[in-house]
């Protein structure tokens, strides 16, 4: 781990230079990628390090985003709150209604706990259309970033940067937070909230006080989010956005220190790029998910950071190479299951049934070839890579496993 | 032999001119930013294939300034977050022109960013075309210079709705509004009430209730039977339609329903026999005008592999709009210039095969024929592989169904 300092230079100097490597498409992902991190985060305090499984996390950064919203509109980025000032309206939002909201959720824990919170988010999200003047009804509440310390805050760049700084910062913010007494005893209430008790620990305190303070970083994500898009709409209540976050810090790894921000950026990033490739990527999302739980129930972050602590004994040459030996025959497999259900998904798609004329099936292209449906050749071809790439893994797991044994 | 020659000559040399000027001017590209995948997907997809088809149309007539018009899809994911990146991916693509329909959430951010767009990037304008976003703010409170709607809007069911079927003389003294509360539903009980002068009719109880939440609806069936309401005006979408209809049916009751989006595909394969007889708004019906309209239908269905239906056909009459409106636009080298676009729009005038629809410049609001019809099995066309179709009862006109112009709206125009 001696080299944790100067990768993260090197991360945050990448941050920094990527306006001049990169397109706007995709500086335009990294500013939605920096705020799924940050409400990753957010999240993972509470789910990882205390271990409180919230459901309606989207209450809080929704919040967040409409306060920032309705700031952006009365101070007109100037005065007391100058426009890169206003994550800190969603902050305090955030804060304020994680304290009522944890307050009442934190009295039950495990199951019970994630259905208060589940139940309050709803609460809102039900609420939000019938406050016209609140939430704006269905077009949403809008606003204009107006100019502020000299900053124009129009271009993409800008807005870019005024979020990485906000999201370095929180998460900054938390990693000291995780080392303050207060952030060390939210270990002690996942691992035994009752041992804690016993010590005369106020644990209903403590549980409120860890929930406000994620409460209020999901909160500055959310400001962040309508300072970005220049909007809140009571969608950003709905509970899919609960739900995405779950699955991304699961994804990533809910309890090493990053593995929900990179949970977070890499899936915001997949659906980014995938979702103009294909109609059916959140197919692939929901296979990638159960994948890693499956596979890798540490999260991917986690699953590293496993294998760099406890190396398997085998040298780094020898990991490396099983490492890539599986990589490749993954690849292989994947490709195989994306030309599968790519070419099922072109085959029932209305557009082409509507060219199937008298059993006349025109052939289909898909990766810069023609393949005739009826024929087998797609069919064997998918099957068939998929098969290979599944036994080459089946393979060198045996392998791994035969030179374990062999050692034992 | 030498004035062939020259002939020859001076004419390979102005088809080589001629085709690099076509070269130079850069293709027109039309961003459809719209659901295309999730739950919400089947109506962005309709949406994609009414523009494709209609685009196909222009560019089989020559397209715009020579060259053939370029569609860039995007998908928006569902929500506004996801449609403010692909507004932003397809304006640095270069698209001139964005297009988006299937929910008034999304054109509510759309619009506002391509206004926030249009004032950091003074002439170099992009238009948006709201092909179905309903929500009366779009034309009222948010309208500006370079939104467009070419969909009705709730003013605009409500009213020809209400016309039609007082006309028809099925509307009956007693009327109910049963509506979901959001802005959505709030404008049409806003509108049934605002009519009930004008038409000599009683609203006699008004239901605000929750958005695709019910499962069991006969307690608000029990209370339209004991209002003693003749006919339920409705804006009900989707589950909240459905569910109303089968349990008023269910409890036996004797009501039409007025509504607006009976004829969404599937609405009619899942209802059956409980939707004959009620009533619907929509800017098309196929026995309209039958024998323009047959063509448009089987043509429609050689490109698409179906008839149009639901928001197909108010699609492709408004992009006929723009058709029109890019016949009196001059190409500049960089292509398209927006603000001519724009101007030549707010006045464009379409033919469409139920009428002439045209754009208001007050409010960039389209005035269309709207067609009152009712579920029964004597439609031509029948819907969902059932028995039952939609038949015109009332065809009104784009004069006639046309609504003043929101107060609310204070467009402001360049110059």
């Amino acid at each position: 781990m001696k080299y944790a300092p100067l990768l993260l230079l090197v991360t945050v100097a990448v941050l920094i230079a990527l306006p001049w490597l990169v397109s706007g498409s995709m500086l335009n992902a990294a500013v939605q990628m920096l705020i799924a991190a940050l409400f990753a985060m957010a999240f993972g305090l509470l789910c990882g390090q205390a271990g409180m499984l919230s459901f309606g996390h989207a209450a809080y950064f929704g919040v967040g985003a409409f306060a920032a919203v309705h700031a952006m509109n009365a101070f007109g980025g100037e005065g007391l709150l100058p426009t890169p000032l206003l994550p800190l309206v969603g902050g305090a939002t955030g804060l304020v209604s994680g304290l009522l909201a944890g307050y009442f959720s934190t009295k039950r824990t495990g199951v019970y706990f994630a259905m208060i919170t589940l139940a309050l988010a709803e609460l809102l999200h039900a609420l939000a259309p019938h406050l016209k003047t609140v939430f704006g009804g269905e077009a949403g509440v809008s606003s204009f970033r107006m100019p502020a310390w000299g900053i124009g805050f129009g271009s993409l760049n800008d807005v870019y940067f005024l979020t990485l700084v906000w999201t370095l910062l929180c998460i900054g913010l938390l990693y000291l937070f995780s080392k303050t007494p207060l952030g060390r005893l939210a270990l002690g209430l996942r691992e035994n909230a009752h041992r804690l008790r016993f010590l005369g620990y106020n644990t209903h305190a403590l549980g409120t006080l860890i929930f406000a303070v994620s409460a209020m970083f999901a909160g500055i994500a959310g400001a962040l989010q309508s300072m970005n898009i220049e909007a809140a709409n009571y969608v950003v209540l709905e509970s899919h956005i609960s739900t995405a976050v779950v699955l991304n810090s699961f994804i990533g790894g809910v309890r090493v220190f990053l593995g929900p921000a990179i949970g977070g950026a890499v899936m915001t990033f997949f659906g980014h790029v995938t979702s103009d490739l294909t109609r059916v990527w959140l197919l692939y999302q929901g296979i990638i998910f159960v994948l890693v739980m499956m596979f890798l129930p540490r999260g991917l972050v986690g699953e590293l950071v496993e294998r760099i602590r406890n190396p398997s004994g085998e040298g780094f040459a020898r990991t490396l190479s099983t490492l890539l030996a599986r990589l490749a025959s993954l690849a292989i497999a994947a490709f195989g299951a994306v030309f599968l259900i790519e070419f099922l998904q072109r085959v029932l798609s209305p557009e082409y049934r509507a060219g199937v004329t008298d059993g006349n099936w025109p052939d289909i292209a898909l990766f810069s070839y023609d393949w005739a449906p009826l024929s087998v050749l797609p069919w064997a071809f998918g099957l068939g890579l998929f098969g290979i790439g599944i036994a080459l893994v089946t393979m060198v797991n045996r392998r791994v496993a035969a030179r374990k044994e062999a050692q034992a | 032999m030498g004035f062939q020659k020259f002939a020859r000559g001076t004419a390979a040399m102005a088809l080589v001119m001629g085709a690099t000027a076509a070269a130079q001017a850069e293709p027109l590209k039309i961003a459809l930013v719209e659901t295309l995948s999730g739950p919400q997907a089947s109506t962005g997809l309709l949406y994609r294939d009414a523009v494709k088809y209609q685009i196909g149309k222009i560019n089989e007539a020559g397209g715009f300034g020579g060259e053939p018009i370029e569609l860039l899809e995007f998908d928006n994911q569902g929500g506004p977050v996801g449609a403010a990146d692909r507004v932003r991916a397809a304006i640095s693509e270069g698209a001139d022109v964005i297009l988006q329909g299937s929910s008034s959430a999304v054109a509510g951010q759309v619009t506002e960013d391509v206004r926030k767009y249009n004032l950091r990037n003074a002439g170099n304008e992009v238009l948006y075309i709201n092909l179905g976003g309903e929500a009366m703010e779009l034309t009222g409170s948010k309208c500006h210079y370079y939104h467009f709607r070419t969909s009705p809007n709730a003013a605009i069911r409500v009213n020809t709705l209400l016309d039609g079927m007082s006309e028809a003389g099925v509307l009956g003294d007693n009327v109910y509004a049963m509506n979901q509360n959001y802005s959505w539903g709030v404008d049409v009980q806003d509108n049934t009430v605002a009519a009930a002068d004008r038409l000599g009719f009683t609203v006699v109880e008004q239901t605000l209730h929750d958005v695709n939440k019910i499962q069991d609806f006969s307690p608000y069936v029990q209370r339209v039977q004991a209002a003693g309401a003749d006919t339920v005006i409705t804006g009900n979408w989707s589950n909240d339609l459905l569910l109303l209809m089968k349990a008023s049916s269910g409890a036996g009751l004797d009501v039409r329903f007025g509504t607006a989006f009976l004829d969404q595909p599937g609405n009619i394969g899942n209802a059956g026999a409980v939707a004959e007889g009620h009533y619907l708004s929509a800017p098309f019906n196929p026995e309209v005008n039958p024998e323009e309209t047959a063509v448009f239908m089987e043509d429609y269905k050689s490109v698409t592999g179906h008839y149009p239906s639901y928001v197909e056909p108010a699609t492709v009459f408004g992009m006929m709009l723009l058709q029109e409106a890019l016949k009196q636009v001059e190409p500049t080298e960089d292509g398209l210039n927006a603000a001519d676009l724009a101007a030549a729009l707010e006045n464009a005038t379409a033919e469409t095969p139920m009428g002439s629809i045209s754009m208001r410049d007050a409010d960039h609001q389209a005035v269309l024929p709207m067609i009152v019809q009712e579920v029964s099995t004597e439609a031509q066309y029948k819907a969902d592989d059932t028995q039952f179709g939609f038949v015109p009862i009332k065809v009104i006109s784009a004069a006639d169904a046309e609504q003043p112009v929101q107060d609310s709206c204070q467009m402001k125009r360049p110059g």
